[in-house]
């Protein structure tokens, strides 16, 4: 497919890139512990972008058997509109792509039945009086084939399964849901369905004493889901997007030391058995590992080809493109932590706290926030209400609070870490452990 | 095509089958500051087939080849045996439809040049950048959509549907001495080309306001008299209470439906809330739903009391109630679950926006929304702008207007609700169970809040 329309693309425009994607998924749904519900999807499309005229323009399609012709005019119409851009396709890589394991024989091949199995194994785990349990399993199966009219291929498949768990214990008007994931291209073993149970256990136990929560400048513990609304400014200010049109708050710091000098970010397509790995990006440029923050200091911005040729500077590789529409920059695996990161292969053994409330007199483990993500992300402010939090009280965890909102800015405060916690993990497409920061502004409601 | 449903349909044998069929013709525009990001048509197509047997759960299948319908409706049929289900699903009994409704494509989009759509966007994203220099970057979007869907069941419901969808959005960004600032701006209407001119002048407003932010002073936290203007107010009783109920949530909990028990009270009298699937041309509004039930009105809280939910076939026949056709799926890429339409806060009896503040020494005037979450009972929203209201006027400008709270309190003190009833027509949409953006829309007057904690600095 790809090379019938880029064949098609030649002489008619002055150069095309195109990605074809096919991808089949299974799912299986238990709600309040019963299963309801399989599923599958099939679902197969091709996006090509095309250069005419200096100008790109784009389009897709999810028709079977596309008329390549038609697609090439269409995007071709699309980049008459477009504004001059000097995009160049890479040429096919000197050396050979990286390689990368994203694809399990076992996930691929796992029957509905297997699926049903680890699902119902999970749920009865789970299950304990007053409590719903709901647990939803999907495993993708994923081909993806792309290139470029100066020459450049890549081809890979890809497995992904899913398995997520929720507890939820509604006592009179007081609601608490417990949460987890486990993510990767293999089916999880016993292992890593015994740290998806005993997460949320470890959770859900101390959630059912709820305590005042307390007042003022305090130590807080972000578990990694908590982390997500210290880290989402970073991840936007580190978008070679925001950084070109001038809205990130990093854009003239690179080689200037903004964070502790314990922090590091590195972007990582290339973790073994994650679902976002890939050996080319969605571009045809080859992956490799991008260190972003480095022992505090601001190293590098992720750009597609686009942004980085109107950055002037050189794709890292970081473009990713549906059927529809044109490639955006995306990062695959975000890997946080001390430097130096050591990821390991699976789940350190799951510990609310992360090892870092022992010197805590009084303050929060946050795990969940409300609203993240509202508002003006990017200049690092935030102020959410607590959806999951406990209070540590002299080294203990003495129960969940409810009814308290933190606040706080990310640049201030990742200026000087308390500590990392032992706890590091896969949350998705993210590795970090827990994160110790100190002065959070905590207010009670 | 509904001779291929028909055939497919009889080739089922499933006790239950049905099959959605889409196809969606859409282009759209995007601008990032002065340059043009991206202007495509694309063209979509796919269906969906759900199937189920007696002791069986769902069997679901959705794909984009539809020669690969035949295959599979077996496929779901399959999966649904899969699936032993000791206490059954049961489907609420509705009456067979069968109709065509095309709306009125108002300009029909697929006529319209790429370039001219284009010419239209520039127009709007110029009018926010032309506001001053201090506006350092816009993003501005256009898309619009013709779908044509067909839908048939086992049961002898045989539909078809064309509606055109047309929304235009605007984010201006406004930058000075490391203080950054948004105006947002939004339309989106279940209309077409000839509805989207003339606009210009709300982009403008929303990227002056982006700049009066940068000198604004951050709201002070804490608990105020608050009122809540008529976008937020819609946002509000979408978010904090439309989910809560929607009978998915309360129909396998036995501890959620004592939290949502009918006939509880939720508010004052002055409180009525409802959703309106039928209401005349709001992007909510499909004369049905996606398991071919009728949309309809359905009041939720009556003078403060909760009265009703939100149904799907399966809810509503678990609780013993009435389907009330708020089964949507995005795509058909999506099974429907139960979502809201367009959900409102009835006019009330408070008199106008300026009766509602006269006797407030001290409070917040919360206006427009940069987004809402709610978890379970806890919710938090973000207005866009809030003024003080000192002395029974409205005072400065003020930022980082953040609203954070329980459901129920919060509901309990709406003390006062004006007249001025309108529907916000904007983009975007709601999201849930990773199906988003479905189209709703949300309409309230000015409500008034007795006491609500703002954040701010906290």
């Amino acid at each position: 497919m790809i090379d019938r329309l880029l064949d098609a693309a030649r002489g008619r425009v002055d150069g095309a890139d195109a990605l074809w994607r096919r991808e089949e998924r299974t799912s299986v749904a238990f709600e309040s512990g019963r299963l309801k519900a399989a599923g599958v999807t099939e679902e197969a499309g091709v996006n090509l972008r095309v250069l005419a005229g200096g100008r790109t323009g784009v389009a897709g399609t999810t028709a079977a058997a596309p008329d390549v012709a038609a697609l090439v005019e269409r995007a071709r119409a699309s980049a008459e509109l477009g504004e001059r851009l000097d995009l160049v396709f890479p040429p096919p890589s000197s050396s050979p792509l990286p390689l990368v394991s994203t694809y399990s024989d076992a996930a691929a091949d796992a029957s509905l039945d297997a699926l049903i199995q680890m699902g119902r194994g999970l749920v009865e785990r789970l299950e304990r009086e007053g409590c719903q349990v709901n647990v939803a399993l999907e495993r993708e199966v994923s081909e993806t084939a792309v290139g470029n009219t100066a020459g450049a291929r890549g081809r890979y498949r890809s497995t992904a399964v899913a398995v997520s768990a929720d507890v939820i214990r509604i006592a009179a008007d007081d609601v608490l849901m417990v949460y987890d994931q486990h993510l990767g291209a293999a089916l999880p073993e016993a292992a890593d369905l015994d740290a998806l149970v005993r997460s949320i256990e470890e959770r859900l136990e101390p959630a059912l004493t709820v305590v005042a929560p307390p007042d003022g400048l305090l130590p807080v513990v972000f578990t990694p889901t908590g982390l997500a609304a210290v880290l989402l400014p970073l991840e936007q200010a580190l978008s070679g997007k925001t950084v070109i049109q001038g809205s990130s708050p990093l854009g003239d710091s690179v080689g200037v030391a903004v964070f502790d000098v314990r922090l590091s970010i590195t972007d990582d397509p290339l973790a073994p058995q994650r679902p976002r790995s890939r050996p080319i990006d969605d571009e045809a440029v080859p992956s490799r590992t991008t260190s972003l923050v480095e022992r505090g200091v601001v190293r590098q911005f992720v750009y597609d080809l686009e942004t980085a040729a109107r950055a002037g500077t050189r794709s890292t590789g970081h473009a990713r493109r549906g059927i529809f529409g044109k490639p955006q920059i995306a990062y695959t695996n975000l890997v946080v932590g001390d430097h130096p990161v050591t990821v390991g292969a699976r789940h350190a053994a799951p510990l609310l706290g992360g090892g870092l409330i022992a010197g805590m007199t009084d303050g929060l483990i946050v795990d969940d926030l409300i609203g993240v993500g509202q508002g003006n992300v990017i200049g690092g402010t935030f102020s959410h209400p607590v959806a999951l939090a406990y209070r540590v009280q002299r080294g203990e965890i003495t129960g969940r609070v409810k009814d308290a909102a933190v606040a706080g800015n990310t640049y201030d405060l990742l200026k000087r870490i308390g500590g990392f916690g032992s706890d590091g993990r896969w949350l998705g497409s993210r590795w970090s452990p827990s994160v110790l920061l100190e002065g959070i502004s905590v207010a009670r409601r | 095509m509904k001779d291929r449903l028909a055939a497919a349909l009889r080739g089922s044998r499933a006790d239950y089958s049905e099959i959605r069929l889409e196809r969606t013709w859409s282009s759209a525009v995007s601008f990032r500051g002065r340059r043009l990001e991206s202007a495509t048509v694309s063209e979509d197509q796919g269906g969906f087939v759900r199937a189920l047997n007696k002791g069986c759960g769902w069997g679901i299948a959705s794909f984009t080849s539809l020669d690969a319908l035949p295959a599979m409706v077996a496929r779901a049929n399959e999966l649904s045996r899969a699936v032993r289900l000791d206490e059954p699903i049961l489907l609420a009994d509705t009456v067979p439809q069968t109709a065509d409704a095309a709306l009125d494509l108002d300009g029909d989009v697929r006529g319209i040049s790429l370039a001219e759509k284009k010419r239209l966007l520039e127009a709007y994203n110029g009018a926010m950048l032309a506001v001053s220099d201090a506006v350092v970057d816009t993003q501005a979007s256009y898309r619009d959509e013709v779908s044509e869907v067909w839908y048939a069941n086992s049961e002898g419901t045989v539909l078809s549907l064309r509606c055109p969808e047309v929304v235009v959005s605007g984010t201006a960004t406004a930058r000075r001495n490391g203080a950054i600032e948004k105006g947002l701006e939004s339309v989106g209407l279940r209309k077409g080309w000839r509805s989207v001119h003339g606009l210009a002048e709300r982009f403008r407003t929303a990227a002056e306001r982006a700049v009066s932010l940068l000198d604004a002073p951050r709201v002070k936290g804490g608990a105020y008299p608050v009122i809540l203007d008529n976008e937020l107010a819609g946002v509000f009783i979408h978010e904090a209470f439309g989910h809560l109920s929607e009978a998915d949530f309360v129909y396998e909990n036995p501890q959620a439906r004592a939290m949502m028990t009918l006939g509880r009270r939720f508010g004052k009298p002055v409180l009525n809330v409802g959703d309106n699937g039928a209401a005349p041309g709001l992007r909510g509004t499909l004369p049905f739903d996606d398991e071919g039930t009728p949309t309809q009105d359905t009041p939720l809280i009556k003078e403060g009391i909760l009265v009703g939910r939100l149904h799907s076939r399966e809810t509503a026949a678990k609780l013993g109630e009435r389907p009330t056709g708020n089964a949507r799926a995005i795509s058909f890429r999506h099974p429907p679950i139960v979502r809201m339409t367009n959900t409102y806060i009835a006019p009330g009896a408070g008199g106008t926006f300026a009766d509602l503040i006269a006797d407030i020494e001290l409070g917040v005037y919360a206006c427009g929304a940069f987004g809402g979450q709610t978890m379970l009972e806890n919710f938090s929203f973000t207005a866009a702008w809030g003024h003080m209201i000192r002395d029974g006027r409205v005072a400065e400008l003020v930022k980082d207007v953040v609203l954070a709270g329980n459901l129920f309190q919060t509901l309990d003190r709406i003390d006062r609700i004006a007249g001025d009833f309108r529907w916000n027509q904007m983009g975007g949409g709601c999201g849930k169970g990773g199906q988003f953006p479905l189209p709703v829309t949300e309409g309230a007057p000015h409500v008034r809040i007795e006491q609500a904690l703002v954040g701010g600095d906290v």
